[in-house]
């Protein structure tokens, strides 16, 4: 078992399961979108981007391209959340705003899932020596 | 993606974890600010949201610090934000020592080096040429070669001797690099596939690696010349062995300049003069003793070809050497030849030269010294191993110095510098001394006694478009052609050495030697003189007034009106 392996692996499925956890439910409704996971979401993004520098094979690159946009709609939708709860201050999002964050987030889902996927493929392909 | 790219690589790969942690911590101190409680203005609980958390560790992180924003800090969140900044500064300390690590970092050096090679000779998109060995031939090849407008590439095993190059002030820019040329990889990355590449020269140390030079050269490029220096004789029949590389043999040059300034001084003196650098003083004419006995000392590879030379000009040869084989051909002497005892056994006084030809400058200077004392009158011919020993060897005024670095420099640029001028050396070699005193004197009366630039003009459409008509008429003649466009009665300070036509060489033609299309001149002579020429070759208007004397319009409006 090669541990570098596992805390890789780890990463790339944190960010995923943590962006669909705040994605889930409805889109318009703020109660069930919780700003803690968002921003988990965005660090573990992070993380998972930096952990993919340096690979120079050609799935290597589309791990990293999967994870900048992951990252990059993630920031987003965080930087839009704080700009939304400081316009009125300590008012709850309106159906509108949280909406946009919601689906910003969503996009961000749809590479983590590619992003996932991509291991799981380079994992099946992999056959002991 | 080449090896080119490894530098971004590797500096992503050294920052991944320093910016994990970065980020990581920022993480925790964020989330720990946000849960910390606190007061607004009023006095209500409030709490930090992640924004303005973020906000808060960027400024104190990077050590701006602009407070305790947007409302005064409660306990808790001081006790907290203590904590961040120890660990925002253990991060950035982690990341910028990791960076500074990095650039300085051996591998990281060698892979940002290399990069910037890779791009200078991709960069180059003019015809240049490969030097691997940048020793002390390497280096007066490299600044004859930048001095006559090549570019070159250079390659050496040394690092050192590439850090130099920076300093060496080259009129353009060289890109050189610290790689074995051996290696077939580092001959393609300096550029061996390259369309623009126009000749490899091997000048390392190492005989074998110039063999595996010409043997790459060879395979990957069989239509470069390849220029390739070597001592061991065993060695040129395997260089032959791959395509037809020029081969440089210091020992032999030597040995064959001698024996042609036995044969005819003055013509050894034309052809060492006619194939040095521009602004060299005409040498004296060597004074070598044409018949009598000859004294070898050291029957090594040198001393063996020059015994060997002498024995096919008919001399009578003595040889020293403490390893001595007797050969019935020459008359062998076992011992040392610094050893007083054994110079006097070879008769220093019926002698009419020596040569102090081993491999150590210290004997061959203590053998030197003791000949000229034993006989004044000795032609001394020295081998100098070390260039720091040159004023040694310059004190005791030897005649004729063999330093294999300056001749095999000398050789290589007669060869690749202007092939031409190698072809007409080559004609040259076998011309008498009446011949060759008869050209000097035309050559210095001309131009002077130090050196002029040697050029060459090919009669066809882009060489001579001016003179070309005149040409294909058959009536152009030699000594017509090189008088001034402003006054035709005035020769021009050119010298025609000679003219290559197809395969003949016709050297220093008379003056009525009619030219012919397609020739090509050999000339030699002053800049302003050249630029002269230049105007006959290619005004017309100058061609016609230098040929007939008749001037007519340069204009297409003039020779309308005036020359109907």
């Amino acid at each position: 078992m090669n541990f570098e392996k596992v805390v890789f692996g780890f990463f790339v499925v944190l960010a995923a399961t943590l962006n669909f956890g705040f994605f889930l439910g409805p889109i318009d409704n703020p109660s069930v979108h919780n700003a803690g996971e968002l921003f988990a979401a965005v660090v573990v993004n992070l993380i998972a981007l930096v952990m993919k520098f340096g690979d120079r094979t050609q799935i290597g690159a589309v791990h990293l391209a999967t994870s900048l946009v992951a990252s990059l709609q993630l920031v987003a939708a965080a930087g839009l959340w704080s700009y939304y709860n400081h316009l009125v201050d300590g008012a709850p999002l309106s159906p509108e705003q949280i909406s946009s964050v919601v689906s910003l987030s969503g996009g961000a889902l749809l590479a983590n899932i590619i992003s996932v996927t991509l291991l799981v493929v380079e994992t099946v392909s992999f056959r002991r020596q | 993606m080449g090896p080119s790219s490894t530098a971004i690589f590797l500096v992503l790969r050294r920052m991944r974890a320093p910016l994990i942690v970065l980020i990581s911590l920022f993480a925790v101190s964020i989330l720990g600010l946000t849960l910390m409680p606190g007061v607004d203005a009023e006095g209500k609980p409030w709490h930090m949201d992640p924004f303005e958390a973020f906000y808060f560790m960027s400024y104190t992180a990077t050590t701006i610090g602009f407070g305790e924003i947007p409302h005064p800090f409660t306990t808790a969140q001081r006790a907290w934000v203590i904590v961040s900044i120890y660990l925002s500064v253990v991060a950035w300390a982690y990341a910028i020592g990791s960076v500074l690590a990095l650039l300085q970092d051996r591998g990281f050096k060698e892979a940002l080096s290399l990069q910037r090679f890779e791009r200078r000779v991709r960069g180059l998109r003019e015809p240049f040429l490969i030097l691997a060995g940048f020793g002390q031939a390497g280096q007066v090849v490299a600044r004859s070669l930048d001095l006559t407008d090549h570019r070159l590439v250079v390659l050496d095993v040394e690092p050192a001797r590439i850090e130099a190059l920076d300093l060496a002030a080259f009129r353009s820019d060289v890109p050189g690099l610290a790689a074995d040329a051996s290696n077939p990889l580092e001959l393609r990355r300096a550029g061996l596939e390259s369309s623009t590449c126009e000749g490899v020269i091997a000048l390392t140390n190492d005989d074998q690696a110039n063999l595996a030079i010409a043997m790459t050269a060879g395979l990957l490029r069989p239509d470069l010349p390849v220029v390739c220096r070597t001592l061991e004789d065993g060695l040129v029949e395997r260089m032959r062995a791959f395509g037809q590389p020029m081969i440089v043999d210091p020992f032999n040059l030597f040995g064959d300049g001698l024996m042609l300034a036995v044969r005819a001084p003055q013509t050894a003196r034309l052809v060492t003069w006619l194939t040095s650098d521009s602004g060299t003083k005409l040498p004296a004419p060597m004074t070598i003793p044409r018949r009598g006995r000859w004294v070898v000392c050291g029957y090594g590879r040198f001393g063996g070809h020059l015994a060997a030379d002498l024995r096919r000009y008919g001399m009578p040869v003595t040889v020293i050497d403490p390893r001595a084989q007797p050969n019935a051909d020459m008359e062998f002497i076992s011992g040392d030849a610094t050893d007083p005892d054994v110079l006097v056994q070879a008769r220093l006084s019926d002698a009419v030269a020596l040569a102090a030809a081993s491999d150590n400058d210290i004997s061959n200077l203590s053998v030197l010294a003791e000949a000229q004392r034993a006989n004044p009158d000795l032609f001394l011919v020295g081998r100098q191993n070390d260039p720091a020993n040159a004023p040694l060897f310059e004190a005791l005024q030897v005649e004729s110095m063999l330093v294999p670095t300056q001749l095999v420099a000398h050789e290589v640029l007669a060869r690749i510098g202007d092939a031409t001028v190698w072809r007409f050396v080559q004609e040259a070699q076998k011309q008498d001394d009446a011949w060759s005193t008869e050209l000097l004197d035309r050559i210095t009366a001309t131009t002077g006694e130090v050196l002029s630039d040697r050029w060459t003009v090919d009669l066809d459409e882009h060489g001579a478009p001016a003179l070309l008509d005149h040409v294909r008429t058959g009536r152009v003649q030699v000594g017509a052609l090189l008088h001034d466009p402003q006054d035709r009665d005035r020769s021009l300070g050119v010298v025609l050495l000679a003219i290559m036509r197809r395969d003949q060489v016709l050297l220093a033609p008379p003056d009525d030697e009619p030219l012919a299309e397609n020739d090509r001149l050999l000339l030699i002579g002053e800049p302003q003189d050249r630029r002269a020429l230049d105007t006959v070759l290619s005004v017309p208007a100058a061609a016609e007034y230098v040929l007939s004397g008749r001037r007519i319009g340069q204009s297409w409006v003039w020779r309308t009106l005036v020359d109907r």
